[in-house]
């Protein structure tokens, strides 16, 4: 009984995601079928607020229950909840089919969910389908664009690339071990031995494959056309929660199967932050389009929390959490005005941000909260995400690294600041009128509600992220005991 | 009441935000009231300092993120104190000389208000976390100060000014984790660690090197000052104020605060090298003032120059030397935001120009302003009996013993600084008020007559007169003058305050 009791998120949302199907059959009506998929995920959250009291696992540890599978579970159900309340206006305006569009978008919640609660390999590789065949449908989901279709193409190529690089890694490893469960590869990968340089290959394996699912520089190429082509709330889900979906299982699997060749991994997630940052900034500085611009910028944050791999210490993991859950609501705020302002201007270009500054100035002050949280200035969970992880490479002894990644942030601020300068210092008159006639008479205006208030949601979330950590840090501790079987 | 000292304007802040922007009068009104609460806190805690005690006072502390070992921590004492008084006064002066912006008012109030409480922050803040946070905090106001109301070349100063100092506070980041850790106490109290660290001197060396790269860089150190005379030049004449009278400070003090308590022995190896920036400061920041053409850029480089002093100062390392060093700060802190307000606004609103070569003969049209004008280039010159003269002495006397190679070559510093700040008031306060100015003929801002004309040639005369000092520019003016003269003649009122604290410093350091 106790193991379905801790199924019930993953029942919850199966049954969710199905009776949004029922919903958009039944009344065709955009709000219902949005409203159908909020509840999913708020009930949801209520059953893994529940799950996390009885802990443990089910099924043979198929299912795990612990602190970093609820963490993950709360952070992916938030996330798609904020999608899903941003989402809303958009999918009115490009007239996508939302019963589809929120039955995917649920059902994609659902393999992010499995993805971090399960210690068995397949299950993990299970999740991350469900994710993928969700994510490649709805970056398609703007029909008559060709960007969106291109998008949704090439990041199915390269979605069924990385599972077949996943599932050759998974057989080594079950070669090895004859298991698919961390704990049975861990125990025989550290006996050693002459097999053990197949389970280095089966690791570099499944590295190399949640390098392509968490855009790491050098197999992060799909990444700017997926997330540019893609209509904007899926771009936000897709780096929110698909990156973090991924991270979980990679910071699962690594740190619990792979602890006994730590030394090996480290060295190369170093070389990957490294390249993933520094590559991703330095693109994005260069771009025009907004949404190009966050996808490079997505990459040099991914580069950000590789950071945490690379020091691999039990306080780099929970440092790593917490910088996940501040970039999500960081995400998840941008895109909602970029989504915004896509409503009268298609292109999403940086410069549709010119002039917001006098337009709506709350939305622009709110903006530029969430791009000092990108740079990592306080006072914003930006800021202190990148001190615990900086704070985590220092009391590694990899200070260097630490200055690598400072030095980044400051080259991000070129890029940053790039939206902060076009809201308000090209306000200037002549730029201001012509910016101002472009826009759609009355349609750009004003921000509709929901999009109002995801901003308001997530502006709020990366200021109290810092003001009041304390209780995340607490959860986080829980989440990171569970991987402390590091060397 | 410091934790009221510091949000005070915050709230001014806020308040601001939600008021509506149309009623400009109402707005400026409301900005310089909130900024006179910490002014008003400030006095009121001067009353009750207790100038024998050598640790922090009025002290408040909350633990905050105690898993990490970060509190809520404020204090004062003799070193920070004095900086407080700088803050609060120049703050308020500058919102007084801004109110003749125009545009956006509600936003440019607000951000000043929001500066102030960053600099206040830094200033009374001794929790690494914190003092880190208000550190950065300063950074985005003044950034949209100079970038929205700034001069021509606004944005690329602007961003100049963010990624410059930006990335110098980041590797001070570095360095203050790299000081958590080595201490090993598990807690970002400056005190605490400054007290109880035992580094070894390497790691000294190299936490010293990172927090210097941050510290250096608002000072600013020669060769890493190149954003400061862009930034000033562009800046609206309250930022430039605010930025010399105050920011400049915020790296001096890091070096009083946290690299020479926390960690000596770095402190007593790198002394030469302080020394050596800190004279190259003040002969390379006047030789460049000197061939300025551009007032304000003259009184930015000025700036450069005179900061120097502090950290000759502080190579040093006697009470007295180190005393300069904060007189210099505080007395710099007074009169460089006097020096911006005649370059930046009360000139130039007469003459629309900063160009030394189209002024002249401003005795002649304006003379009070143009007395005034006099009094602040002659402080900022270090005249006898202004608070400027009394810094450098101190800051010469105290280290002729210790280094008095860098002394000689300072004090021709001193000889550069007088001569260029004469020159600069023989070119534009002296002279023939009929000899035209090139480029001044079309002056909007010419009242009165034309002059009876001696040179047939120029059609149009020069306006014998311009407008004099207004109230307000008296008001910004007084106070300031005061305490440039309180402190030149009685140094003591200051001394009283910093010698204490200056003496558990130096205790420190190895007992001078």
């Amino acid at each position: 009984m106790t193991d379905w009791m801790m199924v019930l998120p993953q029942l919850l949302l199966t049954a969710g995601g199905l009776a949004v199907i029922g919903v958009d059959l039944a009344a065709k009506r955009q709000e219902l079928s949005a409203l159908t998929a909020g509840l999913t995920l708020a009930v949801a959250a209520a059953a893994v607020g529940a799950a996390a009291r009885r802990a443990g696992e089910a099924w043979q540890s198929m299912l795990v229950v612990d602190g970093f599978s609820t963490f993950f579970s709360m952070l992916f159900l938030v996330t798609g909840a904020l999608v899903v309340l941003f989402s809303l206006p958009y999918v009115r305006k490009k007239e996508i089919h939302a019963g589809e569009f929120y039955s995917l978008l649920v059902f994609v919640v659902l393999g992010m969910t499995m993805m971090a609660s399960s210690r068995d390999l397949l299950v993990i590789w299970l999740g991350l389908e469900l994710l993928s065949i969700g994510s490649y449908v709805l970056a398609g989901m703007l029909k008559d664009d060709p960007r969106s279709l291109e998008a949704s193409l090439k990041y199915f190529l390269i979605g069924a690339m990385t599972s077949a690089v996943l599932l050759f890694g998974l057989s080594l490893l079950y070669g090895v071990s004859g298991a698919t469960h961390l704990e049975a590869i861990r125990r025989a990968v550290a006996v050693g031995g002459p097999w053990k340089s197949v389970a280095l290959v089966g690791m570099w394996f499944l590295a190399v494959g949640f390098g392509f699912k968490v855009a790491a520089v050098p197999f992060h190429m799909w990444a700017p056309d997926v997330y540019h082509g893609a209509p904007t709330p899926v771009a936000a889900l897709l780096i929110a929660g698909s990156e973090a979906a991924a991270f979980s299982a990679l910071i699962r699997v690594f740190n619990e199967a792979f602890a006994p060749l730590a030394a090996d991994w480290r060295a190369v997630f170093t070389v990957l932050a490294v390249a993933t940052m520094t590559y991703g900034n330095a693109v994005a500085l260069v771009q025009t389009s907004a949404k190009r611009m966050m996808a490079y910028s997505a990459i040099a944050q991914a580069g950000y929390v590789l950071v945490g791999m690379a020091v691999g210490t039990p306080e780099a993991v929970s440092a790593m959490l917490y910088y996940l859950l501040a970039y999500a609501f960081m995400v998840l705020g941008t895109f909602a005005v970029i989504a915004w302002l896509s409503l009268s201007r298609p292109d999403e270009m940086l410069d549709d941000f010119q002039g917001l500054g006098r337009r709506v100035p709350w939305v622009a002050a709110l903006t530029v909260l969430l791009m000092l949280s990108f740079i990592g200035i306080p006072p914003t969970a930006g800021f202190a995400g990148k001190f615990y992880l900086i704070k985590s490479a220092v009391s590694a002894g990899m200070v260097w690294l630490a200055v690598v990644m400072v030095v980044n942030s400051a080259i991000s601020a070129g890029y940053y600041y790039g939206i902060v300068r076009r809201m308000y210092l090209e306000g200037d008159a002549v730029r201001e009128r012509t910016a101002m006639q472009q826009a759609a008479p009355s349609a750009a205006s004003s921000m509709p509600r929901p999009m109002q208030l995801a901003l308001v949601i997530s502006a709020a979330a990366t200021v109290l992220l810092l003001l009041f950590p304390q209780p995340i840090l607490d959860w986080l501790g829980q989440a990171q005991h569970v991987l402390a079987m590091l060397p | 009441m410091l934790s009221l000292l510091v949000f005070a304007p915050l709230i001014g802040s806020l308040v601001l935000v939600l008021m509506p922007k149309d009623d400009k009068p109402l707005l400026r009104r409301t900005a310089l009231a909130f900024s006179l609460v910490p002014l008003a806190v400030v006095l009121v805690l001067w009353t009750r300092f207790d100038t024998t005690v050598q640790g922090m006072q009025f002290v408040e502390r909350v633990p905050w993120i105690p898993s990490v070992g970060i509190q809520y921590f404020l204090g004062v004492d003799g070193i920070s104190f004095p900086m407080l008084i700088v803050t609060a006064l120049v703050t308020t002066l500058a919102i007084l000389v801004s109110f003749s912006i125009e545009e956006r008012v509600k936003d440019f109030m607000a951000l000043m208000l929001l500066l102030e409480t960053g600099m206040l922050g830094v200033f009374v803040s001794l929790d690494y976390f914190l003092f880190y946070i208000f550190w950065e905090v300063v950074l985005v106001p003044m950034y949209f100060i100079i970038g929205i109301w700034g001069g021509p070349r606004r944005e690329y100063a602007a961003i100049k000014f963010f990624i410059y100092t930006l990335l110098g506070s980041v590797v001070m980041l570095v360095g203050i984790l790299a000081l958590y850790f080595q201490s090993g106490l598990g807690t970002f109290d400056m005190l605490e660690i400054a007290e109880k660290a035992r580094l070894a001197p390497t790691a000294q060396y190299w936490i010293f090197l990172l927090l210097f790269f941050g510290f250096a860089v608002k000072v600013p150190v020669f060769p890493f000052h190149t954003w400061l005379p862009d930034a000033h030049v562009e800046a609206p004449t309250g930022g430039s104020m605010l930025l010399a009278g105050v920011l400049l400070k915020m790296g001096t003090y890091g070096f009083y605060r946290i690299s020479y308590p926390t960690l000596p022995d770095a402190a007593r190896a790198f002394a030469i090298v302080m020394g050596v920036l800190g004279v190259i400061n003040i002969i390379y920041g006047a030789l460049v003032a000197m061939a300025q053409k551009d007032l304000k850029k003259m009184v930015a480089y000025s700036s450069i120059s005179h900061m120097g002093f502090v950290l000759l100062g502080l190579a040093a390392m006697t009470p007295m030397s180190m005393a300069g060093g904060l007189f210099v700060m505080i007395s710099h802190g007074l009169i460089s935001p006097m020096m911006f307000f005649y370059a930046g606004t009360v000139l130039y609103e007469r003459t629309h120009t900063r160009m030394l070569d189209e002024m002249n003969a401003l005795f002649t049209k304006m003379p009070i302003a143009a007395t005034l004008m006099a009094f602040a280039s002659f402080a900022n010159l270090g005249l006898p009996g202004l608070s400027g003269f009394a810094g450098e002495f101190f800051t010469f006397v105290g280290t002729f013993p210790v280094l008095p190679a860098l002394v000689y070559i300072g004090v021709l510093g001193m000889v550069l600084t007088a001569a260029y700040h004469l020159w600069m008031m023989q070119r534009i306060l002296m002279g023939d008020a009929s000899v035209h100015a090139a480029g001044h003929a079309d002056a909007p801002a010419a009242h009165g007559a034309p002059s009876p004309s001696s040179h047939a040639a120029h059609a149009e005369a020069p306006a014998l007169r311009l407008p004099d000092l207004r109230l307000r520019e008296a008001l910004v003016s007084a106070p300031l003058m005061a305490l440039i003269v309180l402190f030149g003649v009685a140094p003591s009122v200051l001394l009283r305050l910093f010698n204490p604290s200056i003496q558990a410093l130096l205790n420190r350091l190895g007992g001078l």
